[in-house]
């Protein structure tokens, strides 16, 4: 909560302002990113993967998998499997390259909200071989 | 909605179409099997419920019938100079 709110509402308790006006110096206050309705991207369907060969590459294999969404999510389900005794491992594992985070805390609303979040994902790496990973 | 076919492609040649292979006879076979095995896992989940696991035994039911369900769309095609190698289902 930003401090101009935190003031409106002080305000309001030590009754300097009504419900009213101050309901209207909150609204004034939102900015109209928040008030405008985010528009609506469509749903991303499908994770894409491709794996081209660059300019530099030798081999010339290419890799183009496209994965359902749904079919992620229901797989991710099945990591609730994955035993108690494990988490120690994977954490190692995870703290290994790079990403502290505990496993043992991440909750199926985590999961639901990472891939929820997926459409905006991008990644594009150009070394000796061309990796692309979207949303279609 | 399940996946009724899959393309299976395994060749040399990069234009070959492959084959369909009408994966649902797989699923006929596989809820067959579940349903001659839910007694004998519902048995073992009453045998560990204690220790926690026999809750998960019971959810691999629904977790395995909503992966199958969402497998349509599935595609994987890796191109090589030798060979060309492509699962999708549809």
């Amino acid at each position: 909560m930003n401090e101009e709110r935190k003031k409106i509402l002080e305000m309001l308790r030590e009754g300097k302002v009504t419900v009213e006006e101050a309901e209207k110096l909150l609204v004034a206050l939102t900015s109209p990113e928040e008030t405008k309705p985010s528009a609506e991207k469509p749903a991303c369907k499908y994770l894409k993967i491709l794996v081209e060969p660059g300019s530099q590459s030798e081999d010339q294999e290419r890799v183009n998998i496209r994965v359902p969404i749904k079919l992620i999510r229901a797989g991710l389900k099945w990591a609730a499997f994955i035993p108690k005794h494990a988490h120690s491992s994977i954490n190692q594992a995870l703290h290994e390259k790079g990403i502290d985070i505990d496993f043992a805390k991440v909750t199926p609303e985590d999961i639901e909200e990472l891939v929820s979040q997926i459409n905006d994902l991008t990644v594009e790496v150009e070394g000796k071989d061309k990796v692309r990973i979207c949303c279609e | 909605m399940m996946p009724m076919l899959m393309r299976l492609k395994v060749s040399r040649n990069p234009n070959g179409s492959g084959v369909m292979l009408p994966v649902f006879f797989v699923w006929i076979l596989l809820f067959a099997l579940m349903v001659i095995l839910f007694p004998f896992v519902l048995i073992a989940a009453l045998f560990t419920w204690r220790s926690g696991q026999g809750k998960w035994l019971l959810l691999t039911y629904p977790l395995l019938v909503s992966v199958l369900f969402n497998l349509s769309g599935l595609h994987i095609e890796i191109e090589h100079s030798d060979e060309n190698i492509l699962i999708a289902f549809l």
